[in-house]
Formats: C-alpha cells, sequence, structure tokens
C-alpha cells in the first residue's frame, strides 16, 4: 500500500464515496424526513426542500399525537425506556453468564468442554419461532409471559452465544504468563480471574457486549409475540404510527432517529474496543 | 493449551471449568425444553382451528413435504436469499473492510458511520426501504426513474423482490462483517507483510496467500453469525412483502409464522421448523468444523 | 357536574329540549362545547343507568386487546363514562392492523388470561370459534339478570347480527337458527367505490357503471390524469386483498368461493364466469393498479387516494370517509358511488368487514367483560362515536336514523349517506364460513398475485388454486 499509484488513490477515493454513500444516504432520508409533516413526505416527486418543523419530536417526546381525527396518546418514550432496559439487563445478564462460561473454554481443557462451548452456540441455531411457539404456553403456566424477566431470560438467544463466541476468542488472544505469575504471588483463583484476567480482556468484552446490544435493541419477533403494550420496545412500539387513516411517516422516521441515538452513543463511546476486541484468537496462537 | 491452575489443587481444577460454563448452561436448557415440546409437536396431526383431528402421526407432516412443492418452493428460496445475503454482504464487507484498514481519523469515524445502518432495526429499516422504494413518493424510484429506469417495481415484481430484500438485508448487515474483518485486519501481525514487501512480492499473491488465509477465522466468524440470521430471515421480509409477491419470498421462517399464527396450523409449522433448524445446524456445522480445524493448526504452530 | 347542569342534560335526554338549545343553555352555564359533548354522553349513560345494577362489578379490572383504529379511539374518548357509572376499571393494549391479529393468534393460542375482550373481524371468529378460543355470547344477550333491559339487540342491524353469528359448521349459513352468536358488531365497512371528483371532471368520465365500464374508465384515468393511476386497490399476500372490493364484485357475478354438498365443501372458484372475472380484475390491476400493487394494504390504498396519487378506490367506504376528511391532501375533493360489477345486477353486494368485540374464553372475570362489552356495542355509545368521532358504520338501525349524525355525515362528506343506502340491502358477508379462512384467501391472494405478474395464465391459475384448495380441505376433513 506504500507505493500506491496516482489511479489507485482516486479509485479509492470513488469506491469509498460511493459505499459512505449508499450506506449513508437511507439514514440522512430518514433524518430529513424526520423534520417533515406527513403531507410533506408524501409529495409526488419527493423533493429535498422543506420547511423544518420539530412537530414529530414533540409529539414522540410528549406523547401526545396531533391527527385530524384527534389527539392520540403515544408511549414512544416509555416503548424508548423499554428498549433501554430490556437490552442493558439482557446484555449484562449475558456478561454475567458469558464471560466466566468463555474463560473456562479459553482457559481449561476439561472433559466436554468443546461440546458445551458448543452446545451453547447452537442455542442461536433454534429458529426463534420454534422456541416461541411452545415458550409462550410454558409462560403463561409459569407466569413469565409479559414479563421483563421471561423477555430478559429469552433474549440470552441473541446476546449469550454471541458473547461467548466473541470473550471467548479473546481470552485466548491473552497470554496466560500474567494471570500465572499472579497466582504464584499467593492470589486466589477468583482474584486473579477479576483483577487480571476481566481487565485484559476489557476490549473483547465491550465489543461483544455493544454488538450484543445492539442485535437485542433491534429484535422484533421475539418483543411482538411476548410482551404487551406496555413492555414493547421500540421495535414494535413504532408500528404505532401505522394508523387506520393513515402511516405517519414523518414521526417513524423520528422514531427510528431516537431509537439509533443511545446505540450510537453507545458505539461512540465504545469506539475505541469496537475494533481491537474483535480479535478472534487462532491467529497469534 | 496452557492451563494457569495447573499448580494448585487438583479436585477444583476438575470442577472450576463446569462451574463456570454451568449457569449459562442452565439457561440454555431453559430455552431447549420448549425446543423438545416442538419437536413433539412436530409428529401430531395439530391445527388448533380443528382440534378434533388431533393425532400422533410420527413423521406424517414430513413426509408430505417431500411431495409438496411449496415446500421445496421455500428450501430454494431460503437457500438462495441466504447464499447471496452472506456472499454479498462478506464481498463487500472484506473491501470495506480493506479500504479503511489504515489507521486514521477519516477511517474510525467511517467506520463508526457505517455501523448506523446495523443500528436500525430490521423491522424499522424495512419500513422505511418500503416508502423510499414506493413508486409515487419514493426516493429511490424517483432517482431511478430520473436514470432513465421506467417500471422497476421493487419489491412488487417477482422478478425484483428477492433482489430488493436482499439489498435492504446487505444494507442493514454488511457493517456487522466489515467491523469483524476490520478487526481481523488491524490484528494481523506486520512481520509477514514487511517480509513479503521486501522480497517484492505481487500485492495479489499477498493478498491471497498471506492476507486472506490469516483473515479466515473472522470470515467464518461473521459468515457464521450472518448465515444462522440469513437463513432464519423473518423482520425484513415479512414487514416488506409477506412472502410475496405469490410465493416468491416464502423462506422458511415466514412460512411458519403464517402456518402457526395465522393458519394455526400447529404441527406443520413445528416440522417446518425442525427442518429449518436441520438445515442451519448442518450448515453451522461445517463452518465450527473448520474453524476447530484452523485454530488446531494455529496451536500446532504456535 | 352541578346539578342544575345535570337537570339540564337531563331535559335534552327527555326530549324537552333541542340540540341547539342546549348547547347554548350550556354555554350560559359556563359548560364549554367540549365538554358539553362529554356531559352529554354522561347524560346518556345516566339513562342507560336506569333500572340496572351497573355497580355491580366495582373496582374489577377490565384488559382490553385493541385495533389500531377510529372506532377505538371513539370507545377510549367515551371510557371515562363507562368506569364512572360501573366503577370498574379498564385498561387496554393497542396494536397496528399489519400485526394485529398475529397478536390475537399468539394472545389466544396460549390461553393468556391477560386480555378479556378483544376485537375481531367476524373472519377470525371462524377460526377462534372452533378453536375453543372465544365464548358464545347468546348466553349473556339472552340473560336479562346479565344484560340491561335498555341493550335492545334488535336494534343492531339484522344483517351484521346473522354475519357474527355462525353454527361452527364448516360451510353452514351465517346467523342460522342454531348459531353461537360469536362476537357482537361494533362499527362495519361495506365496499364501494371512491373517486376524486376533481380528477373526474378534469378527465371528463362518469364513475363506473359496472366491471367493464371500471376497466375503461381507470385506463382512461391513467392515461388522462398527468400522473396519477386509474384505480387502488389492494393486492398484498393475505386475505385482506381478498375481501374488500374484489369479493364485492366476484359475488356480484353470483360466484361463490366455496359449493356446500352433503356437508363437504368443494372450491368454486374456477367456473367460466369466475374466470372471466379474475381476467378483467387482473387486467384492471395490470392495467390501472398501482405499481406496488402487491405490497399494497388498506394503508397504501388510502394514502395513495388521500395524497392524490390515485383517482379511484374500489374499497371500504369508511377508508375513503377517512381519506375525505383529516389532514389530507384530496380531502373535500372525494365522492362516493355504490357500485354493482355485474351489468346484469339489479343492485350492488357489498361483502362487508365487520369489527367486532369478542370475549377471551379463557378470561377469568366474564361477567364484568361483558359488562363492558354491551356498554361499548349499546345505542348510547355508538350514537356518541357516530356523532362526534369518527366511529362510521354505526351498527345500529337508531343511529342511522338520527338526524345530528345523519346532518354532520350529510354536510361534511358529500355523497356518502346515498352510496350507504343504495349499497346496504345486499350487504353481507360473502364468504363461505370455514375454520381454513385464512389459509384458503391467502392462498387466493397469492394466485391473483401470480396473475397479475403474469407467472401464471387465469385460466391455468384458478385450476391449480381449486386443486390445491380441494386437497387442503380434504387434509382437513372438510372436503
Amino acid at each position: 500500500m506504500e507505493h500506491s499509484s496516482r489511479a489507485e488513490r482516486v479509485l479509492r477515493g470513488v469506491l469509498i464515496t460511493a459505499i459512505l454513500v449508499f450506506f449513508l444516504f437511507p439514514i440522512l432520508w430518514i433524518f430529513l424526513m424526520s423534520f417533515q409533516t406527513n403531507e410533506e413526505v408524501l409529495r409526488i416527486p419527493p423533493s429535498l426542500f422543506f420547511k423544518p418543523t420539530l412537530i414529530n419530536y414533540a409529539s414522540l417526546i410528549t406523547g401526545k399525537l396531533q391527527t385530524a381525527a384527534g389527539s392520540l396518546d403515544l408511549a414512544f418514550m416509555l416503548n424508548l425506556w423499554n428498549s433501554v432496559l430490556l437490552s442493558t439487563l439482557s446484555v449484562a445478564l449475558s456478561l454475567l453468564l458469558g464471560v466466566p462460561a468463555a474463560y473456562a473454554f479459553a482457559r481449561f481443557k476439561f472433559r466436554g468442554s468443546e461440546d458445551i462451548a458448543f452446545t451453547l452456540l447452537s442455542f442461536r441455531f433454534a429458529p426463534p419461532l420454534l422456541v416461541l411457539l411452545p415458550l409462550s404456553l410454558y409462560f403463561q403456566d409459569i407466569g413469565l409471559n409479559d414479563t421483563y424477566v421471561g423477555l430478559i431470560w429469552v433474549y440470552q438467544l441473541i446476546a449469550l452465544p454471541l458473547i461467548l463466541w466473541i470473550v471467548r476468542g479473546y481470552f485466548e488472544d491473552i497470554s496466560p504468563d500474567i494471570e500465572y505469575a499472579y497466582r504464584i504471588a499467593g492470589h486466589s483463583w477468583l482474584q486473579t480471574f477479576l483483577r487480571i484476567a476481566v481487565p485484559l480482556a476489557r476490549p473483547g468484552i465491550a465489543a461483544a457486549g455493544l454488538l450484543a446490544f445492539i442485535f437485542c435493541w433491534n429484535n422484533f419477533v421475539f418483543a411482538l409475540i411476548l410482551a404487551s403494550a406496555d413492555k414493547q420496545p421500540v421495535t414494535v412500539g413504532a408500528l404505532a404510527f401505522v394508523t387506520a387513516s393513515g402511516i405517519q411517516y414523518g414521526q417513524i422516521a423520528a422514531a427510528i432517529v431516537l431509537s439509533i441515538t443511545p446505540t450510537l452513543a453507545l458505539a461512540l463511546y465504545a469506539q475505541r474496543y469496537l475494533v481491537e476486541g474483535l480479535s478472534l484468537g487462532a491467529v497469534k496462537g | 493449551m496452557t492451563s494457569i491452575a495447573a499448580p494448585v489443587r487438583r479436585r477444583k481444577i476438575l470442577l472450576l471449568p463446569y462451574l463456570l460454563s454451568l449457569p449459562a448452561l442452565l439457561v440454555c436448557i431453559g430455552i431447549l425444553i420448549p425446543f423438545v415440546t416442538a419437536v413433539y409437536y412436530s409428529m401430531l396431526r395439530y391445527r388448533l382451528n380443528l382440534p378434533y383431528l388431533k393425532g400422533f402421526i410420527w413423521f406424517g407432516n414430513y413426509k408430505e413435504f417431500l411431495t409438496d412443492s411449496e415446500f421445496w418452493n421455500t428450501v430454494r428460496v431460503s437457500l438462495e436469499y441466504t447464499a447471496l445475503t452472506v456472499g454479498s454482504e462478506l464481498l463487500l464487507g472484506l473491501v470495506i473492510a480493506l479500504l479503511l484498514q489504515k489507521q486514521s481519523r477519516f477511517n474510525n469515524m467511517a467506520s463508526i458511520l457505517l455501523l448506523l445502518p446495523l443500528m436500525t432495526a430490521p423491522a424499522l429499516a424495512s419500513l422505511m426501504w418500503k416508502l423510499m422504494t414506493n413508486p409515487n413518493f419514493g426516493v429511490l424510484s424517483y432517482l431511478v426513474q430520473l436514470m432513465g429506469v421506467h417500471n422497476f417495481q421493487w419489491a412488487s415484481s417477482p422478478n425484483s423482490a428477492l433482489f430488493t430484500v436482499v439489498l435492504v438485508d446487505v444494507w442493514v448487515y454488511t457493517p456487522f462483517i466489515m467491523i469483524l474483518l476490520l478487526a481481523g485486519l488491524r490484528s494481523l501481525p506486520t512481520q509477514p507483510f514487511e517480509a513479503a514487501a521486501l522480497d517484492g512480492v505481487p500485492r495479489r499473491f499477498v493478498f491471497f496467500r498471506i492476507t486472506l488465509p490469516m483473515l479466515t477465522p473472522y470470515i467464518i466468524t461473521a459468515a457464521l453469525f450472518r448465515l444462522l440470521d440469513a437463513i432464519q430471515q423473518f423482520d425484513i421480509i415479512y414487514p416488506m412483502t409477506q412472502g410475496g409477491p405469490g410465493d416468491t419470498l416464502l423462506v422458511f421462517q415466514v412460512r411458519a409464522y403464517l402456518e402457526f399464527y395465522q393458519y394455526t396450523n400447529v404441527g406443520k409449522s413445528a416440522a417446518l421448523l425442525m427442518i429449518l433448524w436441520a438445515i442451519t445446524y448442518a450448515l453451522s456445522n461445517v463452518f465450527i468444523k473448520q474453524w476447530l480445524k484452523l485454530r488446531e493448526r494455529a496451536r500446532g504452530l504456535a | 357536574m352541578t346539578d342544575k347542569a345535570k337537570d339540564f342534560f337531563a331535559a335534552f335526554k327527555a326530549g324537552k329540549m333541542n340540540r341547539r338549545e342546549l348547547m347554548s343553555g350550556a354555554g350560559k352555564l359556563g359548560v364549554t362545547a367540549a365538554s358539553a359533548n362529554f356531559m352529554l354522553n354522561a347524560a346518556a349513560t345516566e339513562a342507560l343507568a336506569a333500572d340496572f345494577d351497573w355497580m355491580k362489578h366495582k373496582g374489577t379490572k377490565l384488559h382490553l386487546l385493541l385495533n389500531k383504529h377510529p372506532y377505538a379511539d371513539a370507545m377510549i374518548a367515551d371510557l371515562d363514562n363507562f368506569k364512572k357509572m360501573t366503577g370498574m376499571e379498564v385498561t387496554y393494549d393497542i396494536f397496528p392492523e399489519d400485526v394485529y391479529f398475529d397478536k390475537v393468534a399468539a394472545a389466544l393460542s396460549s390461553k393468556s388470561t391477560q386480555y378479556d375482550a378483544f376485537m375481531t373481524g367476524a373472519y377470525q371468529t371462524w377460526e377462534y370459534g372452533p378453536a375453543g378460543w372465544i365464548d358464545d355470547l347468546n348466553a349473556f344477550i339472552k340473560d336479562p339478570a346479565k344484560t340491561n333491559p335498555n341493550y335492545n339487540w334488535d336494534d343492531v342491524l339484522p344483517g351484521l347480527r346473522a354475519s357474527t353469528a355462525w353454527n361452527g359448521v364448516p360451510g353452514g349459513a351465517l346467523g342460522s337458527a342454531d348459531a353461537k352468536q360469536w362476537c357482537i358488531p361494533w362499527g362495519f365497512e361495506l365496499n364501494s367505490i371512491t373517486y376524486n371528483r376533481k380528477m373526474y371532471d378534469k378527465v371528463g368520465v362518469q364513475p363506473a357503471k359496472n366491471m367493464p365500464d371500471l376497466l375503461e374508465v381507470s385506463a382512461k384515468l391513467t392515461k388522462d390524469a398527468g400522473g396519477p393511476y386509474g384505480i387502488g386497490v389492494r393486492g398484498s399476500r393475505s386475505w385482506a386483498t381478498i375481501h374488500p372490493g374484489f369479493l364485492s364484485g366476484y359475488s356480484n357475478y353470483g360466484q361463490r368461493d366455496f359449493t356446500v354438498e352433503g356437508g363437504k365443501l368443494k372450491a368454486a372458484m374456477n367456473t367460466k364466469v369466475s374466470k372471466d372475472y379474475h381476467k378483467m380484475f387482473v387486467k384492471m390491476v395490470q392495467d390501472s393498479g398501482p405499481k406496488n400493487w402487491s405490497t399494497y394494504t388498506w394503508y397504501q390504498v388510502g394514502t395513495d387516494l388521500g395524497a392524490g396519487a390515485s383517482a379511484t378506490i374500489f374499497d371500504a367506504d369508511i377508508l375513503g370517509y377517512f381519506m375525505d376528511g383529516g389532514d389530507n391532501k384530496e380531502k373535500g375533493n372525494l365522492g362516493f358511488h355504490a357500485f354493482a360489477a355485474n351489468p346484469d345486477a339489479k343492485a350492488p353486494t357489498p361483502n362487508v368487514w365487520i369489527w367486532s368485540l369478542a370475549m377471551n374464553s379463557a378470561g377469568k372475570q366474564k361477567d364484568p367483560t361483558w359488562y363492558f362489552m354491551q356498554w361499548a356495542s349499546s345505542t348510547e355509545h355508538d350514537m356518541f362515536g357516530a356523532r362526534k368521532m369518527d366511529f362510521v358504520n354505526p351498527v345500529r338501525a337508531s343511529v342511522w336514523k338520527d338526524g345530528d349524525f345523519r346532518d354532520r355525515i350529510a354536510k361534511s362528506y358529500a355523497g356518502y349517506l346515498e352510496q350507504f343506502d343504495a349499497s346496504s340491502p345486499g350487504a353481507k358477508i360473502y364468504f363461505t364460513a370455514q375454520p381454513l379462512f385464512q389459509e384458503v384467501t391467502t392462498q387466493w391472494a397469492e394466485t391473483l398475485q401470480k396473475m397479475v405478474a403474469k407467472q401464471v395464465a387465469v385460466d391455468e391459475g384458478l385450476d391449480q388454486l381449486a386443486a390445491s384448495l380441494d386437497k387442503k380441505l380434504k387434509d382437513a376433513g372438510l372436503g
């Protein structure tokens, strides 16, 4: 890459621009749309010029949607809160369960270790609907239907395998020598794990946690089937803008913008870990 | 493999890893109970709207599928969708990762910005794409018309429906692959590349003989997780076309969803999902075996 | 409310004062127009309360599953009166129509006790009833201890009462003597033509007289209206595509979905007449329909009409009604037109969609639930919704006779009442009641999509559809 020709630099520039346009144009368009009234969204042909309005955000935040048919109550902020709550707690639980297990698989060779690791990954093989179908019946019986606990449990299907896989890889990349030295110095295993291993693996844990958070946040079908209105996250809640008297595109756009914000903030915060943390073992040995 | 616990008490060593992985396993088994129930359901003639027909029919539902052209269509569409999305996302993700490989402010910012589509929930993203491709108000339809392509019907025509949903999938999930591969590229040891540069090895050769093989674990991981999602696709296709037009996009989960939540045919739905599970299992196994083999080799070399 | 104000509203209820007097009198008493509306219904609610112990289930909490719909909005606007009258608490979950029925199926199939009552269409009860998920409401309607004496069930339009009652036998006639009342009609829509008067004037066409005419008019509009397409109909891969305009026209040609012989069903969509009708419909969509037809649901059909992207719809009359008001671009420009597809037919035969209320079998508080249901379907609430909210079309005969309601509609929605009066005599459910309803209609829609996309010829497609449905019926023991 050191001796790149002029033609190559131009080509790279063109490629990067094209890629940024493809991935960011829809986001930009949604962003612009969130400042338009429904009437402006539905213009023929679509146009870049409009008078920006904050009405979509105002109605989302105050929970009152003014339509010609009257005022509607929206629970969007509650939905957003639910998303935050569900995703955060799910990822926290996943980390709590997944990091020790990942450590065990990375550091110990024990009978059945590969089998257990595979079983845990195969969690992810079961189609969500296959699990959902009987699960809603069982949840009804044990009272977990429409509870945060029930949802967080099911969300482990999404978060746990991802965390296990990535964190395990990261642990394998860290040389065990430091841990070994620390243990020799007379510290217990638990101290070693908490003070040495986990801090060293922080980038891996952060990156895995962030990705798991995104996938939990984006989940649709579990929440749709298992949660009622007061527990549902934004993915299901945003459908409330599809009303009998029309689809409120402006509000959907604003809802998407608002729903991306927390994840984006988290990603910006965890930025430095993100790339660094996704090293998956197996390379350096 | 080195074990840091080796010098300490033996009994504890034996138990410790089990204790560490047990909680995760227990949560997993909790989810496996419904799985067993689903296996049982798949062997029933069981329609909620015709309760008197309920009965155990062993593999009757599965046998039905053998001669059912709708079923084979579902298999074909699901595999096509998976191959197209995972294939194009890997390719595109790799290109982007290579372009952004060098650490720089611009590249780091670009890689975060490129994650934005991944943060848009697919269920909401498909709603937006539906509007953007609307023939009257949609900005994409408008742009395509400006470019002189008339009558391109996006998700509404059987000719372009698969293309459209694959496009949305690529838009949402390529960033996932990109970020994994970028992490992989940046963590590669510099030594072999420096040596190659000194020897004047052609770049194409470096890429295919050094970069790609060293990147393989990352590619496998990225492909594995995408594969699991893609073959179980639901969030994009269902809101966009409900499996239509015709039977063009009736992938497994969309069909199973319709069979259960709309036709209340529990037995058939469960059998469909079991087959999906089997396909997922088989495909993932190939990837994981490959991954384990690579790891073994890497450990062996280390 | 002061006693003086109370007397005042009671006088109105008793017919001693007309509405204008009431409103001006209320103004003098310091009651604003908005609260006057609410109090007016409070007075009506008090009238309803006579001779019946509404407080019997005081303190009970009900939870409802509702569809995002103006009917639900009207109910919620009036809900405080119910709470006050009964001392009960009512909460609800609202889901949009795209996922609403899936949510209902999910809740009912898991025997969830969460919801006491929910909104449904009559078609869906053909699945829910046999599955044992909903209760026969005759047990409540016919029990004077549970139903207030002023409920007046017979006031509900007879066609709607019959359409929501079924004996559970596949192919059994709706509203037969042994039928169970699976749900209570709440609000309904019939299918007719709504058109953009401005566009029609510009192009110089009249609303179509019949199906062949509709094809011509739509094609001309597509060609000459300068942008908008001729006709909007639904086309998504779902039952929703079959039941509105499509089935209304189909029935007008005397065609049925199934024939019933000796208790067995047989698919009947591959007759000569049916094939000709399908050909016309398919050609109409190809020539003059929306380009994205195969993803068109109620929402897109409505949005396009309201935004001036289409000139006509052959869909629910109330969809036209909604688009003629609100903040739609084409507000006030729409006209309504009863439509008989068959040139030889004497009158329109619109298929109807009835939003109804049903009771969850797994629910644990059925008597209180019925209190809510009879209030929500009472004349008083129906009247409130029809006069003040968008609770159209109301299901009670007495509301249709109400001057206030008729005046409001006649004033703001020109031609709507005429359309309704011409359409309604032939309006009923034209589907054969059977538990595979969703499966059959989804496959029917799939076949239509294939025909429009020219993946299959109409004749061939219908033969395949009939054969496939016959097999499904046989497998299910129905054919």
